[in-house]
């Protein structure tokens, strides 16, 4: 059993006559200690899945699954009141500007605190020492004067590392880390993915990378979906899908990354954008892009088909292809 | 070949107030940085926020005036002109923002905003420059009828397609594009990488390209400026520094770089901290608190640029250390 399972997860928005799906027929099983990145480009639908997931669409959104279960509860199901002891407890997440997701009217001491005391129970003096040690866990230098500050008195750097505290206060089972370093400088960048990895393989926690940059993903994780247009592409094995991806648009993906195209004068693209709203096309949803479109792509929507360690939606796969 | 613009040893101080009574501090921002940039070719910027990086663009559009040191456009020195002369200047340094959301207006239409360059710089009529533009959308992949179209109603990649086109209208002798891609998805980025390449070709501009993104940068870049808190560590060709990074700080940033094959990577440098504050910077060579081969004499002495192994170079132990 998984840690975390979903099973044709569809999210809708807008009227029910006329509804936009964000999210289509997504499956994703998530094991303790394990690391999966979501790729895709902005528009694909990364973001809004953990969203659901987390009850953060309440009101707005339309969310049907036939499964959605973490650690053998369904979130479906659950009242409001029980899933607010779940979220932000045994699943934590981690957003892309640590700047707008601290508070900037209260001391970070004071953030972190408050995680405590709402979901442990802390007070007092076990509180503050167990707050000191979540800072000197995300190698906060200081540690003891720093509780003290405000959000804008740190650096993009610190201040994501108080977020991955807060994060971490309850020994979160799964932790979602939406683009955590994409605001940060490289060396930032890479002193933070150490970090999360290292804090995830000593507290066996599974996390859940959401990222538009392959490479980041590539150095991590154990498993990868590429989503597009709501669905999920290919899903498959790290190192696996970096070496022979089967979806064209994972290998679009990978062709556009400037590291693939050493010495050339000109960067494969993908041409277009991102189909929205009233733009999907009725086949295959990367047909209008896809170098490789074939009647039958235009025709009709591809299914999902098992490959060698995962999944891929295509008519016409690479590997088979070439075959 | 010609060489379009000249910095020679330019600096650039900010007095910053420290309260009340207290006397004012000095940011270096910018201390002492020379270069050349010839017609056609493209100097690339690298380092972390805080470096200079943005300082020295508001200096090279002559945004701000240099607080010493001298800026040479085309041979004409920026220094030394009157206010007519300046502007005709200004007309030969253009710049594309990072973020295109925030650099275009709003509220006007995108050919009037396209044609104001020319509305203001040139004597041309209305229906003169109404055709510039029009052939300048159609060069940067922008459809007619955008013409009559407001900012909002493009996605990201096609506003900054806009920015670029802004920026070319007055077909600038230099573009300095300071982190152009960096809000864009990296299918879009390889857009309009190639944009910027198929441009400077077709014009022969010359780029000053400003970005933390080494893999960005080894494709477009000719010669490479890597900085560190307001002073340049090392400057060279593209491939030589790319084949063979001698200081510390640029193997440092190199090896934090994410990549899709990272077995292939061959230094592994790990760097802890952050930038320390331009306000109170160390003594000695600035990054010889991070630095993993530092000894005394960094404490005490700035390393000078010198010429090693064809390119130039800030490190007292460059020898010893690649040795």
């Amino acid at each position: 059993m998984s840690l975390l399972e979903i099973k044709n997860l569809s999210v809708e928005f807008g009227s029910e006559k006329n509804p936009f799906r964000a999210v289509e027929g997504l499956d994703l099983s998530v094991n303790q200690g394990e690391i999966v990145g979501i790729v895709g480009e902005s528009g694909s639908g990364k973001s809004v899945t953990m969203m659901a997931m987390m009850g953060l669409l309440e009101g707005q959104g339309r969310i049907v699954a036939d499964t959605l279960q973490f650690d053998g509860k369904n979130l479906l199901t659950i009242s409001a009141r029980a899933r607010r002891k779940i979220v932000g407890k045994d699943i934590a997440m981690i957003f892309q500007d640590p700047m707008t997701s601290l508070n900037p009217s209260y001391t970070v001491g004071y953030q972190i605190m408050e995680v405590l005391k709402i979901h442990q129970g802390l007070r007092g003096a076990a509180l503050k020492q167990r707050a000191l040690e979540l800072m000197e866990m995300v190698e906060i230098p200081a540690a003891a004067s720093r509780l003290a500050a405000y959000p804008h008195q740190l650096s993009g750097g610190m201040s994501q590392r108080v977020v991955i505290a807060m994060a971490i206060a309850c020994n979160p089972k799964l932790l979602i880390a939406d683009e955590p370093t994409t605001a940060l400088d490289v060396t930032i960048q890479a002193q933070i993915m150490e970090l999360l990895v290292s804090l995830q393989k000593s507290q066996n926690m599974a996390l859940i990378m959401i990222t538009h940059d392959l490479a980041v993903v590539a150095e991590v994780a154990h498993k990868v979906a590429v989503m597009y247009a709501g669905q999920v592409a290919e899903m498959a094995k790290v190192p696996g899908i970096f070496r022979t991806p089967t979806h064209p648009y994972t290998e679009a993906l990978l062709k556009s990354i400037p590291e693939h195209s050493k010495g050339a004068h000109r960067l494969s693209t993908l041409p277009g954008i991102v189909p929205g709203q009233y733009d999907r096309p009725s086949g295959c949803l990367l047909s209008p892009r896809c170098p490789y479109v074939q009647d039958k792509c235009k025709a009709q929507r591809p299914g999902l088909t098992a490959i060698e360690g995962g999944v891929v939606r295509c008519h016409y796969p690479i590997t088979a292809k070439e075959a | 070949m010609s060489t379009v613009l000249q910095a020679r040893d330019l600096t650039r101080y900010y007095d910053v107030a420290q309260g009340f009574l207290k006397p004012t501090a000095q940011v270096k921002a910018l201390n002492g940085v020379s270069f050349e940039l010839q017609a056609g070719k493209t100097l690339a910027v690298v380092g972390e926020s805080g470096c200079g990086k943005s300082t020295l663009a508001r200096q090279l559009t002559l945004i701000e005036a240099p607080t010493s040191g001298s800026l040479l456009l085309e041979g004409q020195d920026a220094a030394k002109a009157g206010k007519a002369e300046l502007k005709a200047m200004r007309t030969k340094v253009q710049m594309v923002f990072q973020n295109p959301y925030a650099s275009l207006n709003p509220r006007q239409k995108i050919g009037t905003q396209l044609g104001e360059p020319l509305e203001i710089n040139t004597s041309l009529s209305a229906r003169e420059r109404e055709e510039r533009v029009r052939a300048m959308m159609a060069r940067v992949g922008l459809r007619p009828e955008h013409y009559y179209r407001y900012p909002h109603m493009f996605s990201g990649g096609q506003r900054q397609r806009i920015a670029i086109a802004r920026a070319m209208m007055l077909n600038p002798k230099i573009v300095v594009a300071d982190e152009p891609t960096s809000a864009l998805d990296v299918s879009i980025q390889a857009q309009v990488l190639n944009l910027f390449m198929d441009l400077q070709e077709e014009f022969n501009t010359a780029y000053v390209f400003i970005s933390h993104n080494l893999a960005v940068v080894e494709h477009v870049a000719d010669e490479l400026m890597v900085m560190y808190l307001g002073r340049a560590v090392e400057v060279g060709a593209k491939e030589k520094i790319y084949s063979r990074p001698l200081h510390p700080y640029t193997q440092a940033l190199l090896s934090a770089t994410p990549s899709i094959h990272p077995e292939d990577r061959r230094i592994k440098i790990k760097i802890q901290g952050e930038l320390p504050s331009p306000l109170n910077p160390p003594s000695g060579c600035a990054f010889h608190k991070r630095c993993p081969f530092a000894d005394a004499r960094c404490q005490q002495e700035v390393p000078e640029l010198r010429a090693l192994d064809e390119r130039m170079i800030a490190c007292h132990h460059a020898e010893n250390i690649n040795s």
